[in-house]
């Protein structure tokens, strides 16, 4: 398990709900069964151009938080742990 | 003029020595630095063993040194292979083998993943990023030993224009991928013609959106070297990011862009691309699928000044026709042309009866010859003999024609329509895909007994691929487990990405799976 998440514990289950969208909507079909909270998803493969827009869609549809155009880059996707974060930063605001 | 591909170095770097050549992730290189680590690299390769027509893999993720390696290996007189750093191992290990790769130049990561007897095959290993680990054997070599070797010129090797340069895998119906052969000449030709056509220049900065082992990136790597231009490289992270993508065409002030139509969709979609923020990109390049009218129109909108042009063909003849959009027809055109052949290439339709289309109108097979046309598969006499065949159609002397297995139709404007395709090859993303080759992967699958892989429409992407699966005595299978499957043989691009499962699979009277209903079944229920 990864050690890099920076709010500890905060959200099981937050992260597990994201990693269980990513898992069936974008990583099976990717041919991946599981991925580390550190695992660039990008460069795996796992995220593609598709991929990005139906997270984000995921995220605003179902967690309801509204991610802007910039928001949408490398670093807020990244992994498992920006993910998460990236929907706290969105929920506190 | 060039006759092979490393002149169109060599000539730029004696005129623009310092000029910006190649920029990647926020490194970049002069023109003098790419010709004087090509020549160190050529010489290396040399004193390894690399002779004149050996291939060499190029196995890593998008950097300047990508292109150091493809000049480097041609100055050794070698051929290179870019190998997709997303696909399987499996997949490369297969490539590695199929074309009797013997260096490969790699990561440190990337080496890892390949299985023993494919780094045993191997005479040595060029590593990138990182020194060799005690345990490695001594034919894994730094790349910092470049250094060692002199740079001011390259090792002397005959090569004439009729040599092999690279060979790109694209995918293969058998199955397997199959490796088409590009000469020197292959390349110039197409190189040539851009450069004409679309009068590149040393003001110019070209994007490099598709990946190496994509023939788009040809006319990206070559013309820039040729006009003496700057080459701006959009690694796999950028190119997901439409925000970031579009940021990145106006801080590096983009003039030509090329790409697949739906990287261009997602930009409009998703990215405020801005004419003001644009003011320098003058022409807009795509190929490698279909852009839909819709979009293509709304993107002319946006962009109202730069040069479209819509350029068609197959790896096997990079591309061989082109149409220039013209704006004012764009509100009442329902299907964009795939146009007239490039200046330098002859194309006809083929119909029925063998015969050469001549009545506007009239529907064939797209043909191609001349001197863009590849010399054939790698390693494989019997597919290239049913595609690259005798020109039957004059008999003064002896030359082969390429048969593109596409539909057109021969239009009343004097431009040429794709109207699909004679076989089961589809695009996703421009990406070719052979529907036998995901075929070939399910059914390797030992509980798959019956698989059909549909493509079903996309408007954003081509197509989406759906399988249809039946296994064996009704075993218990679910799409993750196949989809994992087939993650290991095929690239991601090609993974069916949603499976449904069938007690059995539909047949014809003659006992075939009837992919007819399969897909018009498919075509009724939207991919979730």
């Amino acid at each position: 398990m990864s050690t890099t998440n920076q709010t500890p514990a905060a959200q099981p289950v937050l992260r597990d709900q994201l990693r269980e969208f990513i898992l069936e909507n974008l990583a099976h079909p990717k041919g991946v069964t599981s991925f580390a909270d550190d695992e660039p998803l990008m460069e795996t493969g796992v995220i593609d151009s598709l991929g990005v827009f139906r997270l984000v869609s995921y995220l605003e549809d179902e967690l309801g938080v509204r991610v802007s155009d910039e928001e949408i880059n490398p670093e807020t996707l990244k992994d498992l742990n920006a993910i998460e974060a990236l929907v706290i930063r969105k929920r506190k605001k | 003029m060039a006759y092979i591909l490393q002149q169109l170095l060599q000539k730029s770097a004696a005129r623009y020595p310092k000029k910006l050549a190649v920029w990647a992730r926020g490194r970049s290189i002069s023109y003098r630095e790419l010709e004087e680590r090509s020549n160190q690299l050529a010489r290396l390769l040399q004193q390894k063993g690399v002779r004149k027509g050996d291939r060499v893999g190029l196995y890593f993720p998008k950097c300047v040194e990508s292109i150091v390696v493809m000049l480097g290996v041609v100055k050794a007189g070698g051929v290179y292979v870019p190998l997709d750093p997303q696909a399987p191992a499996e997949r490369i290990g297969y490539i590695i083998g199929n074309c009797g790769i013997r260096a490969l130049i790699t990561r440190a990561d990337k080496r890892r993943g390949l299985d023993q007897a494919t780094l045993d095959s191997l005479d040595f290993t060029l590593l990138l990023d990182e020194a060799p680990q005690p345990s490695d054997s001594s034919a894994v070599i730094p790349w910092t030993v470049l250094r060692e070797y002199p740079s001011s010129s390259a090792p002397t090797v005959t090569l004439t224009e009729m040599d092999l340069a690279y060979i790109l895998y694209t995918s293969g119906s058998t199955g397997r991928p199959k490796g088409v052969m590009l000469t020197h000449q292959n390349a110039l030709t197409f190189v040539e013609w851009c450069a004409e056509k679309f009068h590149i220049t040393s003001d110019d900065r070209l994007s490099n959106h598709a990946p190496l082992h994509f023939d788009l990136s040809v006319f990206d790597v070559y013309n820039t070297l040729e006009a003496g231009a700057s080459l701006y490289m959009v690694t796999e992270d950028l190119a997901l990011f439409p925000s970031k993508l579009s940021a990145f065409m106006e801080t590096q002030e983009i003039t030509v862009w090329y790409s697949v139509p739906s990287a261009l969709t997602l930009l409009l979609l998703h990215a405020d691309l801005n004419a003001d923020k644009l003011k320098r990109l003058r022409t807009i390049l795509f190929a490698g699928e279909v852009f839909p009218m819709k979009y293509l129109r709304q993107l002319a909108e946006r962009l109202p000044h730069p040069d479209l042009y819509n350029l068609f063909g197959p790896t096997e003849t990079n591309v061989c026709t082109y149409y220039k959009v013209e704006r004012d027809l764009l509100p009442g055109m329902d299907k964009l042309p795939i146009g007239v052949a490039c200046e330098n290439t002859e194309v006809f339709a083929v119909n029925d009866q063998d015969e050469i289309v001549t009545e506007p109108g009239g529907t064939g097979e797209l043909y191609v010859r001349g001197p863009a046309v590849t010399c054939g598969y790698w390693g494989d006499p019997e597919k290239t003999s049913k595609m690259v065949v005798p020109n039957r159609f004059q008999q003064n002397f002896e030359e082969k024609m390429y048969r593109t297995g596409d539909l057109v139709q021969w239009g009343e404007d004097g431009n040429y329509y794709f109207l699909g395709r004679r076989d089961s090859m589809v695009k996703s993303r421009g990406y070719r895909i052979e529907l036998g080759e995901i075929e070939s992967a399910l059914l390797s699958h030992p509980s798959v007994k019956e698989a059909v892989a549909i493509a079903v429409p996309d408007d954003i992407v081509g197509n989406r691929i759906k399988a249809i699966v039946a296994s064996h005595d009704g075993i218990h299978l679910v799409p993750a487990e196949l989809q994992q499957y087939c993650g290991t043989r095929i690239p991601k691009y090609m993974i069916p990405e949603a499976i449904e499962f069938r007690t059995e699979l539909p047949k014809t009277s003659t006992g075939k799976v009837d992919r007819v209903q399969l897909a018009q079944e498919s075509l009724q229920v939207v991919l979730k």
